[in-house]
C-alpha cells in the first residue's frame, strides 16, 4: 500500500485525474444536481421569478469572478508561485499519491484560514458577503462570487508553495477543494450518517454556514473536513432551521448591484470613519467594527 | 478559543502533515544518493554515456515539446568550475537527451567536449518536464531527479534536490 502510495507518477496521469475531478465535475454532477433542485422547487411550488434571476445573478456573479481569477491567477501562478517556488521553498517534493493527499488537505486547511479571515476581516467580508447575499440555497450559489474572493487563496496558498509543493499541483488542489465545496450547496440532501458528518463537511454543516440565524454566524468555514472547525473552535451543528442571507439584504437581483454591493457599503463606511488609522483599520478589522462605539465581535451577517 | 491555541493548533496541523509528505517523498529518493562512484558510471554506460554518432531510434515529431531541441547554455560559478557549457539537447525515441558539447572558461576560451549524456528528460510536457541530471560532487558523479520548468521559449529553469545538496541552473538557448 505504502509502495504504492508513494510510487512517482507522472504530470500528465495526475492532469487527467484533476481533469476529470475538478473541469468535468460541472457536466458530470453540478449541473444534473442543479436540475435535479430545480424540478425539486417546482414540485414544492417554490420555483418563482426571483428564484431564477437569481440563479442567473450568480451564474453572471462568477462570469466577472472568473476574469478577475485568471488574471491574478495567472500572475500569481506564473510569477509569484514559481519565483517563490524556486528560490524560497523547502526541498521540492516528488509527485506521489501521498503528495498530492497531503497538498489538497494542506490546501484545505489553508481554505478553512482563508475563509475564515474572510469573515473576519473588513475587505474579506466586503467581497465575500456576496457569496452570503443570496435569500436562497442551491448550486447557483456557489457560483456567486464576490470581485476580490480571489485574492485570499492566492495569498494563504503560498505557504503550502513555501513547503515545497509544486505550484501547480497546489492550484490544482484548490480548485478541488473548491469543486467540493460547490456540492455542499444544496437543500435536496439532509444529514449522512455521523461518521461522515463527524469528518466531511457536508450539505447541512454547510446550510449553517450561510444561515443568517444568530447562532450560526461565523460558524463551519470549511472545505472538505469540518474537523478544522471542531478543532478550531467554529464548529456548529443544524439544529434549527435555517434562514439565509444577510442582516442586511439587497433586495436585488441585478448582477451588478450583486456583485459590487460589498465592495460599495465597505466604501461608504471606510468614507464615514475619520482619521487615517480607523479608515486602515476598517481594512483588517471585523466588518461590524466601529471606531468609537457599536462594536461587535461577529461578521454583521 | 485563545489565539496562542489557534496558533499551536495550526502549526501542529501543518507540520504534521507537510511532515509526512517530506518523509515520503526522502524515504523514495534517497536510494538515488546511494550509488557509489563506479555504479554510478556503469548506470550511466548503461544507459549509453556517450553520444551516439549514428543514432538509429525512429522519433515522432511533436512542435509543442520539440522546440527545446538545440544548443543550451549554462553558466557555472561554482569553486570547481568557474565557465560556461553548451549542451546539445537531442530527442531520441520519446526522450529528451542533453550531451555536453563545448566547455567555455571565464576569458571565453572555448574547447570542444566529449558529448557525455548529462540530462535525460524522461517527460516533457512544452512547459514542464522531469528527468534525471547527472551531478558531480566531491569527485563522484550522482544520478539525481530533476525538474525543467520553462520560463520562455529561449530559457528555462533544471532544478535538482536532494536533501542538502541542490541547485536551480538557468538554461539559456545558445
Amino acid at each position: 500500500m505504502i509502495e504504492f502510495l508513494s510510487k512517482k507518477l507522472d504530470w500528465i496521469d495526475v492532469n487527467y485525474w484533476f481533469y476529470i475531478l475538478n473541469d468535468l465535475s460541472l457536466i458530470y454532477i453540478i449541473l444534473p444536481f442543479f436540475v435535479l433542485e430545480l424540478i425539486r422547487y417546482a414540485y414544492l411550488k417554490k420555483l418563482n421569478k426571483d428564484l431564477i434571476l437569481d440563479s442567473i445573478a450568480n451564474i453572471i456573479t462568477f462570469g466577472g469572478f472568473y476574469v478577475i481569477e485568471i488574471i491574478l491567477g495567472l500572475l500569481a501562478i506564473t510569477k509569484v508561485y514559481f519565483w517563490i517556488y524556486n528560490n524560497f521553498s523547502l526541498p521540492h517534493l516528488e509527485l506521489n499519491w501521498i503528495t498530492i493527499i497531503c497538498c489538497i488537505l494542506l490546501a484545505d486547511f489553508a481554505y478553512y484560514w482563508e475563509h475564515r479571515m474572510m469573515h473576519r476581516i473588513g475587505i474579506g467580508w466586503a467581497t465575500h458577503t456576496v457569496h452570503h447575499s443570496s435569500p436562497h440555497f442551491n448550486m447557483s450559489v456557489a457560483y456567486r462570487f464576490g470581485p476580490l474572493d480571489a485574492i485570499m487563496p492566492i495569498i494563504f496558498s503560498l505557504p503550502i508553495v513555501m513547503l515545497g509543493f509544486d505550484p501547480i499541483l497546489v492550484l490544482l488542489s484548490e480548485v478541488f477543494v473548491q469543486v467540493f465545496q460547490t456540492l455542499l450547496h444544496t437543500e435536496i440532501i439532509g444529514k449522512f450518517i455521523k461518521p461522515v458528518e463527524f469528518i466531511f463537511n457536508t450539505p447541512s454543516h454547510h446550510r449553517v454556514h450561510h444561515g443568517s440565524n444568530r447562532q450560526y454566524w461565523d460558524k463551519n468555514y470549511a472545505g472538505i473536513l469540518i474537523i478544522w472547525d471542531r478543532m478550531l473552535g467554529t464548529f456548529e451543528p443544524e439544529v434549527e432551521k435555517v434562514r439565509y442571507g444577510i442582516s442586511e439584504p439587497i433586495h436585488s437581483n441585478n448582477p451588478i448591484k450583486v456583485f459590487l454591493h460589498g465592495i460599495s457599503r465597505f466604501l461608504k463606511k471606510l468614507k464615514k470613519v475619520n482619521g487615517f488609522k480607523n479608515k486602515l483599520l476598517v481594512f483588517i478589522k471585523a466588518p461590524d467594527w466601529m471606531p468609537t462605539h457599536d462594536q461587535g465581535t461577529s461578521t454583521n451577517k | 478559543m485563545k489565539k496562542t491555541t489557534l496558533v499551536f493548533r495550526s502549526l501542529a496541523v501543518i507540520i504534521f502533515i507537510a511532515g509526512i509528505a517530506h518523509l515520503t517523498s526522502f524515504a523514495s529518493q534517497k536510494d538515488d544518493l546511494n550509488y557509489s562512484y563506479e555504479d554510478s558510471i556503469d548506470l550511466n554506460q548503461k544507459q549509453n554515456l556517450y553520444q551516439d554518432e549514428n543514432p538509429k531510434k525512429i522519433t515522432k515529431s511533436n512542435p509543442e515539446t520539440d522546440y527545446i531541441v538545440g544548443k543550451w547554455k549554462v553558466s557555472y560559478n561554482s569553486d570547481n568550475f568557474k565557465g560556461a557549457v553548451v549542451y546539445s539537447i537531442k530527442k531520441e525515441g520519446k526522450v529528451f537527451n542533453a550531451y555536453t558539447h563545448q566547455y567555455q572558461d571565464e576569458k571565453g576560451n572555448q574547447k570542444k567536449a566529449e558529448g557525455a549524456k548529462t540530462l535525460i528528460i524522461k517527460s516533457f510536457d512544452g512547459y514542464k518536464g522531469k528527468g534525471r541530471y547527472t551531478v558531480e560532487y566531491e569527485d563522484q558523479q550522482y544520478q539525481v531527479n530533476c525538474q525543467i520548468d520553462m520560463v520562455d521559449e529561449n530559457t528555462f529553469k533544471l532544478s535538482y534536490d536532494h536533501y542538502g545538496y541542490g541547485d536551480v541552473e538557468t538554461w539559456k538557448r545558445q
